[in-house]
């Protein structure tokens, strides 16, 4: 009995130990981010692709995403407003909610599963097949390559495709408007702006390039120090995604709170 | 891989529509929150705001002109907020605007609504200040909208007592409300006045247009006239059959007819003049003895 005791404080002691090492080493792998960065030379080049990667291909998925669910929450909205008699508010409610909350979250989680994974099984496959070593010998700095083009991209890309989603997501509300009723376009877009203030667009706006960087570095960390062997790669996407999601959720945990305690 | 010319237009494509969008936003709540125009500020004193809070919209006729920018106290009893307006609405205020605080729906914000002056021509400047009307407030709309209720109450508990006794009461309303019995009498009565009616129409019918006595009497002017005359002639009749009686008096053949009748006339006088007086004296002793009693 004490025997199994002293076995489970061992774990417990080994585990936290492991744990603080790898906030230990992510905070190391951020700084040295911002480090490589700042420091020439650029590579803009491969940033450039980077972006069209992470930005441009995901943008289908975004769109739909965004198109339904701005469908979805008029849709579940309106039989809720329309018990109050409220349904001409139905394009502020959902202009707002996705502005400010659901479009950025559900884009963010959405380039988790896309990006995150993706950067992480792919800098994984290199770590394992001693690409990222080669690199190094030829003198190629395989962070400045890799990973601060990687983690800019997202960190750019990732507040444009919300931008997307929410203009998206305001044509997909106007879609479910006009399912039960007939709504003017531009009744529907003086509603949506009028309903809009910058204390709505501006936080949200910010916390999304937090979510960037952090889908970013969190799918590079993930893949960079993905151990050796082919599991580890499928290991460093898996962790990068889930990761990555609950790193989204504090974010915007921090990101509410925050406005609500200056604005 | 990716092929360089065909991506990078892509991602330009990309990124210019996405800011696009973005300052497109920017600039259209910017235009509605009066940013981007040539704005003036106003302000107005009041007891209460009522909720009013900054960034309210500011209405004159109904149209959105401006935002509520800042709401402070300036003393213990009055809140001072402060407006801005579109520059190019103020031609339509004038110096006597008023403005008020009112709510944009049931369920909507607070909204401040400036009701145009009338009388003044002056136009309001900017950093002027307009006179405020105080709002309806929902504790005084609840207090009046209450007495409202309790009249009602009273009022339904008396229309409810004033049915119950038309059903059930005895009164002349109630019975022709709820008695079949009293209900067929009054039948009857206006069948009987009916009838009347139709019996007197017939009378006027003949007495206008018939040949009796009374119908002439009525209708005929020739009649009138002959009546009219015959009663002259008895008239003067009489005046002749007086003298004569007079005369009959004096007549010594007729003189102690006269004379007996008289004294007949004047013993039954006598005789009622006594009953009346002895009545009275009963009536005096009776008064003295309840006095002598009651002392």
């Amino acid at each position: 009995m004490n025997q199994t005791l002293t076995i489970q404080k061992e774990r417990l002691g080994t585990y936290l130990n492991q744990s603080f090492i790898e906030v230990g080493r992510a905070t190391e792998f951020a700084i040295r981010f911002f480090k490589e960065a700042i420091r020439p030379p650029y590579e803009f080049k491969e940033l450039l692709k980077q972006c069209y990667l992470i930005g441009y291909k995901s943008l289908p998925l975004v769109t739909i995403t965004g198109f339904i669910m701005g469908l979805v929450l008029t849709l579940q909205s309106r039989p809720t407003l329309a018990e109050f008699g409220a349904e001409s508010w139905l394009p502020s409610m959902v202009a707002l909610s996705l502005i400010r909350e659901i479009a950025p979250v559900i884009t963010a989680l959405i380039c988790a599963g896309k990006v995150a994974s993706g950067i992480g099984a792919e800098l994984g496959s290199m770590k394992v097949t001693e690409q990222i070593d080669a690199m190094e010998v030829s003198a190629i700095n395989p962070f400045k390559y890799l990973v601060v083009t990687r983690i800019m991209a997202t960190t750019l890309m990732i507040p444009l495709l919300v931008i997307y989603a929410d203009g998206i997501g305001i044509v997909g509300g106007y879609m479910g408007i006009n399912i039960h009723g007939d709504v003017n376009v531009v009744r529907y877009l003086s509603q949506v702006i009028e309903s809009i203030t910058f204390l709505d667009i501006f936080p949200a706006t910010i916390k999304t390039f937090f979510f960037g960087y952090f889908i970013g570095m969190i799918g590079c960390y993930k893949g960079y120090n993905a151990e050796n062997g082919t599991e580890s790669v499928g290991k460093a996407a898996n962790s990068a995604v889930v990761t990555a999601s609950l790193t989204i959720f504090i974010i915007d945990m921090i990101a509410v709170q925050v406005t609500d305690l200056f604005f | 891989m990716v092929k360089e010319s065909g991506y990078q237009w892509k991602l330009g494509m990309f990124v210019i529509v996405g800011l696009f969008l973005f300052v497109g936003t920017i600039y259209f709540v910017g235009k509605q929150k009066n940013l981007f125009g040539s704005t003036i500020e106003l302000y107005s004193k009041f007891n209460s705001v009522n909720g009013l809070a900054v960034g309210n919209n500011v209405r004159l006729s109904g149209i959105n002109i401006g935002t509520v920018e800042d709401i402070e106290f300036l003393n213990d009893t009055s809140v001072v907020i402060k407006m801005v307006i579109k520059d190019e609405v103020r031609k339509y205020i004038k110096k006597d605007a008023v403005a008020s605080i009112n709510s944009d729906g049931l369920m909507g914000d607070k909204v401040l609504t400036i009701t145009s002056g009338k009388k003044s021509t002056i136009l309001i400047n900017d950093q002027d200040y307009i006179r405020s009307k105080k709002a309806i407030e929902m504790d005084d709309l609840m207090v009046s909208v209450k007495k409202s209720v309790d009249n009602a109450g009273l009022i339904t508990a008396e229309l409810a007592q004033f049915s119950s006794s038309m059903n059930n009461g005895d009164g002349a309303l109630s019975k022709l409300v709820s008695d079949k019995k009293f209900g067929n009498s009054v039948d009857n009565m206006v069948t009987s006045l009916e009838a009347s009616a139709s019996e007197f129409e017939t009378f006027t019918t003949s007495m206008n247009n018939g040949k009796g006595a009374l119908s002439k009497l009525i209708s005929n002017e020739r009649m009138g006239n002959s009546i009219d005359s015959s009663l002259t002639n008895v008239k003067t009749a009489t005046k002749g059959l007086n003298e004569v009686i007079e005369a009959a008096k004096h007549n010594f053949l007729l003189r102690g007819f006269f004379n007996k009748k008289k004294k007949v006339e004047d013993k039954k006088l006598e005789e009622e003049q006594e009953i009346e007086e002895a009545e009275m004296k009963k009536a005096l002793k009776m008064d003295q003895k309840n006095d002598s009693i009651n002392k």
